[in-house]
């Protein structure tokens, strides 16, 4: 599916786009339409033998022959709707489903600025609502608009070929009930999209109102998060109604024409059978293929509301459907040895620049420290260094080479990254820690003793297998950064990225933790965010950052005497400095 | 308490769908104007419909036939009267009923957000974000469409065909009677088969919570998944979700569909024996040519209404599986009511514990025989290795959870018989992980907080100042008007650490607790914090949770904490020592 001609045209029509989406299935929708067509196609026949039968009703031996044909055709109607509905359930939930992996694929090409900024609710419901629709509309309205059609036309047909006088004044309620579906369907589509946007809010307030669940409990908050809640479900409400408010038309317009239709039978076709131009079988067959007109045109009435749902959801899903691919461009297979260059590095968060100017060099198997206050851009810098975002200005060096430059693989078999925020999945611990593909058994174990998490996992009765809750809320604080370092450290990487790691850990935890990392990684290089200056007088190297700009770099003593900032920060842990481990 | 909704005992299941029902009427009470005028309107509506094949008949039998053509054209007139009659009726029924739908939709949606405000954190902890975003966005919609959409159509169609089925038993006793007997072949199909079409319905909507819950997770953390280069791990995950939801959806749809073509055929079956018999009677001079159209149009009138059916019950078994989902939250009741105890003793600390034993649901006792107390006006320090118990405490100190066993006492009464709202304004908790809502920085600062409503920015900004908060606003780049994103980066941790203290500090509680509340805060900046606690009213006692040293240096007193124990430290050199040597147990 190379080019595109994109929704906007489709915003005129009524579903090009989705029919764009159905060529592969072509097969299993002919297939259906064709089961359709035949159990509806045999239908029509019914009122014929029933014709049939009234108007030779003199000789009785008509009954059985009779008999035969309506039986055979009941029979065929049975096998043929029983198959079209097996393969409607299969091919419209395989539609679902494919559609659901190719949004799927194409969110997990994106980069985290995409995910950050295009609000997880609102792919929340594209997978999920959106989706829906779409199906329901394969599931729905093709076979019935399909059918319908033909028993339309069909019924037209035989109407035309019992008299066609009356037929003509029959079939003119086709063309008007149509100008009103398309009229209705066209206000209504704005409709439907906001519905949508509305029930993205709504995810969004349910989901932070259940992240949030200990702090409104902790504030008593629950008042104000339902008027949140209420505010978006009144919308939707309000929503619904509008719309309720244009469908109920529809039906008694479909219906009162139909009845007028039956009534212009009765007076028009009840005048030709008194002047004999008519039979009363024919007269009976006409009622009864009018009957037979009018329920498809209800059914493609209540059709309307779906393909209306399924044109708007459609509308939303190519937004993310058409997102660029991001393609791997990276092809350096080599292994990292961890130096890092930095140079002139600009980065902006929206307008905001978070770092200006950056320039620095870490060498090989160093230890280096980034310390600076709330704010100045560390985690940033990490970020940058990681590769989850990309820098505006300047270059981002790997042993002298692009950062872009590196098969992805490669890169994170070498650099691993432990984040502030604690990021637990709901799976076993092995798979929390075993995250990356490249873990091996032994480098798992390495790992888990490294991060002080041997005599933890022991514990439990379950041990590594031992399933760890959404958001690890079964977890305390310092486990959870535990377990984030040695999923970091089971990759068996070159170059260590900590942020801000020892937050959570206790001084004892921590001095045993950085002893083992010398010990089972030697040659490690090393770049900690930190807070504590005793942690790092040992440090290669210490970088000053303040409001994204480097101040001062250097070794401890260095930066005692030429760095004020570093001083006082030195001096806001001074009284305890001496107290803490070395 | 086992909160876990997917882990329902077939006793609870059962009490459910009684007692949904029983809700379901319940918020339609006050809808009975709307839904007598639907009635009406309903009964009009398939009242006409039946009439018509029955004037027809008549005028084909008394008019036509005798070649009567000014009767024809009276009829004629009649029925184009009955049409517009009908036409309002069918637009009144939709809309009464369409209404009824979305206004039930719209409660419903709200009782299950309301019953989860009152459940406890725990609910939270064991359930799934994802799949609890289902449950009141999808589930409720498939009441809702049932309501809507195929309670009336129900209603008219049960109307139409006992309407229907009067007039053939009328017309002539025997006939109907074998023109009826299909449909109770369909009604013994139905019962025996409608309880197999919901449990594939039901398997069906939690294997949706299922792929909401995968997607939610993927989507929180993707940052790891991408530094760590799996972004196959959320197509894999995804693609086994939705693996499963496609094999629960498509055993759904076939069973769906399985009304379809049985109803289809004994409908056929109906036809077929009224053309035979008829004709046979009306060889035996015992029926007309007019009374077979109108008793065919009348078999039509019972059993096209009767496929119908067939899609509506289908939609019935849907939403009923949709309603267990909910009634599943509904049902459930916090383990944290208020209770009546009218016991006040005199002590002299703020708060106390006694013998408390705790541990979570499903694991081992975490807390082993806590006793502490509390006095007002003093600062307290929890240190401890991770993991041994210093959160957990906390979470008891502010009742977020209950002890197994033992009393926490607050002022003397049991901390169970405070309302929420009176022991939520006595203790501030600052919670490990802070939690901000997109909003300003303004918005979340007064979070919660009702006495600060509808101060304007300058009212506000006098209150800061007299909290000593003023210096903290100068780290946001636009002051109080800062935008966050909850859960993006527009702020650094430490900036959230920095509103949530605000927060806590603005609410003025008797007693404040900080879990490792400045843990990512640079020491400069906490030093300004350590000053604004210094600063707080001289009652307030504080309880401060942390790794570093200088945090909790001037502590009055400081308890060790660890292994489910918490034990007093002494002085500050004490407890240094022995966070150098215990050995921590997790």
């Amino acid at each position: 599916m190379g080019n595109k001609s994109g929704p906007t045209g489709s915003a005129k029509k009524k579903g090009p786009g989705i029919s764009k989406l159905l060529k592969p299935y072509k097969g299993m929708i002919f297939l259906l339409i064709f089961f359709a067509l035949v159990s509806n196609g045999i239908n029509l026949v019914l009122p014929k033998i029933i014709a049939g039968g009234i108007d030779a009703f003199p000789s009785h031996y008509v009954l059985r022959p009779l008999l035969i044909k309506f039986l055979s055709a009941a029979i065929i109607i049975f096998i043929f709707t029983f198959f079209q509905s097996i393969i409607q359930t299969n091919t419209s939930e395989r539609v679902a489903r494919d559609l659901r992996t190719q949004l799927a694929a194409r969110i997990s090409t994106q980069s985290y600025a995409y995910i950050e900024k295009a609000n997880p609710s609102k792919l929340l419901t594209n997978l999920t609502a959106d989706v829906d629709s779409v199906k329901m509309f394969i599931s729905q309205a093709i076979v019935t608009i399909a059918s319908s059609l033909i028993i339309i036309i069909g019924a037209c047909i035989m109407l035309f070929s019992i008299n066609w006088k009356l037929a003509a004044a029959i079939v003119v309620i086709v063309p008007i009930i149509g100008g009103v579906f398309f009229f209705v369907s066209k206000k209504v589509r704005p409709i439907f999209l906001r519905g949508r946007e509305v029930i993205d809010r709504l995810n969004k307030v349910i989901n932070e109102s259940i992240l949030g669940a200990a702090l409104i409990r902790v504030i008593n908050s629950q008042q104000p998060e339902y008027e949140k809640f209420l505010i978006a479900n009144t919308e939707a409400k309000n929503l619904g109604l509008s719309i309720l408010r244009l469908f109920a038309w529809l039906i008694p317009i479909i219906v009162f024409t139909a009845s007028l239709a039956g009534i212009t039978i009765l007076a028009l076709g009840g005048h030709f059978v008194i002047l004999n131009s008519m039979t009363l079988g024919d007269f009976a067959a006409f009622n009864s293929y009018l009957s037979l007109l009018i329920f498809p045109i209800i059914l493609i009435g209540f059709m309307s509301n779906v393909i209306a749902q399924s044109t708007a959801s459609y509308q939303r899903l190519s937004t993310v459907l058409e997102l660029p691919e991001l393609k791997e461009t990276g092809t350096i297979v080599d292994p990292l040895q961890g130096n890092i260059a930095l140079q002139n590095v600009s980065v902006l968060y929206g307008q905001k620049p978070v770092l200006k100017n950056i320039n620095f060099n870490v060498e090989s198997g160093s230890a280096t420290a980034i310390i600076g206050p709330t704010a100045a851009g560390k985690t940033q810098l990490l970020y940058l260094l990681t590769g989850l975002i990309k820098q505006n200005e300047g270059s981002v060096d790997f042993d002298g080479r692009n950062i872009d430059d590196y098969n992805k693989e490669n890169f994170y078999s070498h650099v691993a990254f432990v984040l502030q925020d604690s990021i637990i999945f709901n799976m076993s611990i092995r798979e929390n820690i075993a995250f990356s593909d490249l873990v091996t058994d032994e480098s798992l174990a390495k790992a888990i003793a490294t991060a002080e998490l041997k005599e933890f996992i022991d514990s439990l009765p379950e041990g590594l297998n031992t399933i760890l809750s959404e958001r690890g809320t079964n977890l305390s604080g310092g486990q959870k950064q535990r377990i984030m370092l040695a999923r970091a450290l089971a990759v068996n990487p070159k170059i260590l990225l900590l942020d801000d790691f020892t937050a959570r850990v206790d001084s004892n935890t921590e001095i045993k933790i950085l002893n083992n990392v010398r010990k089972y990684y030697p040659g490690i290089t090393l770049i900690s965010v930190t807070q504590k200056i005793a942690s790092v007088e040992k440090f290669d190297k210490v970088i000053v950052l303040m409001e994204g700009e480097i101040v001062a770099t250097g070794k401890h003593n260095e930066l005692m005497k030429t760095s004020p900032e570093y001083v006082q920060i030195y001096n806001s842990q001074q009284s305890t400095n001496e107290l803490q481990p070395q | 308490m086992n909160y876990n909704l997917n882990d329902i005992s077939a006793h609870q299941q059962k009490a459910s769908t009684l007692s949904i029902l029983r809700k379901l009427m319940l918020l339609i009470k006050d809808e009975r104007r709307n839904l007598l005028l639907a009635l009406l309107a309903i009964l009009t509506n398939s009242g006409l419909n039946l009439l018509n094949p029955f004037i027809i008949g008549y005028t084909i039998d008394k008019y036509v036939v005798h070649k009567n053509y000014h009767g024809v054209l009276m009829n004629a007139g009649l029925l184009v009267c009955m049409a517009f009659i009908a036409f309002g009726s069918s637009y009144m029924q939709t809309r009464m009923m369409g209404g009824v739908g979305q206004r039930m939709l719209f409660k419903l949606r709200n009782a299950v957000f309301n019953k989860l405000q009152e459940l406890p954190v725990a609910f939270f902890n064991q359930n799934k974000a994802g799949d609890l975003i289902s449950r009141i966005n999808n589930d409720t919609d498939k009441i809702n469409l049932f309501f809507s959409q195929s309670l009336m159509q129900f209603i008219g169609t049960i109307a139409t065909m006992i309407g229907a089925g009067i007039f053939l038993l009328a017309i002539n006793f025997r006939l109907g009677v074998a023109t009826l007997f299909p449909g109770i072949m369909i009604f013994i199909f139905t019962k025996a088969t409608s309880k197999w079409v919901k449990r594939k319905n039901a398997a069906s909507l939690k294997s949706t919570g299922g792929l909401s819950a995968e997607i939610q997770e993927s989507l929180n953390n993707f940052k790891v998944i991408i530094a760590f280069n799996r972004r196959d791990y959320f197509r894999k995950r995804f693609e086994e979700a939705n693996e499963i939801n496609y094999v629960a959806a498509k055993a759904a749809g076939i069973s769906n569909n399985v009304f379809m073509p049985v109803y289809g055929f004994f409908a056929s079956m109906g036809q077929l024996i009224v053309l035979t018999i008829g004709i046979y009677l009306i060889s035996t001079g015992r029926f007309s040519i007019g009374l077979l159209v109108s008793y065919l149009s009348y078999s039509t009138n019972f059993y096209n209404p009767l496929r119908q059916l067939a899609a509506l019950w289908t939609n019935f078994q849907v939403a009923m599986a949709g309603s267990d989902r909910i009634s599943h939250i509904l049902n459930m009741e916090t383990n944290l009511p208020v209770t009546e105890d009218n016991r006040q003793e005199k002590i002299a600390a703020l708060l106390e514990f006694r013998n408390v034993h705790f541990g979570y649901e499903g694991g081992k006792e975490i807390l082993h025989n806590i006793n502490f107390a509390l006095e007002q006006g003093k600062t307290y320090a929890l240190v401890g290795p991770t993991g041994g118990g210093k959160t957990t405490t906390a979470s008891l100190l502010a009742r977020l959870y209950d002890p197994l066993s033992g009393e926490v006492l607050l002022n003397g009464r049991d901390i169970r018989t405070y309302e929420s709202g009176e022991r939520t304004k006595k203790i501030g908790f600052i919670l490990q992980e802070p939690f901000l809502f997109t909003g300003t920085v303004r918005d979340n600062i007064l979070y919660g907080n009702e006495k600060f409503t509808g101060f304007s920015k300058a009212q506000l900004e006098e209150v800061i100042k007299n909290a000593n908060l003023k210096s903290l606003l100068l780290i946001f780049e636009n002051g109080l008007d800062t935008l966050i994103n909850s859960g993006g980066e527009s702020i650094s941790l430490g900036q959230k650490q920095l509103i949530a203290f605000m927060r806590a500090v603005l609410r003025n509680p008797d007693l404040l607790i900080l879990d490792e509340a400045t843990a990512n805060i640079d020491t400069i900046t906490e030093k300004i914090l350590q000053d604004i606690l210094n600063k707080l009213p001289k009652e307030t006692t504080r309880v401060i949770i942390a790794h570093r040293l200088n945090t909790i240096k001037n502590a009055d007193e400081i308890y060790f904490v660890n292994a489910g124990e918490v034990i007093r430290a002494g002085s500050f050199d004490h407890a240094v020592n022995m966070l150098l040597q215990e050995k921590r147990a997790s």
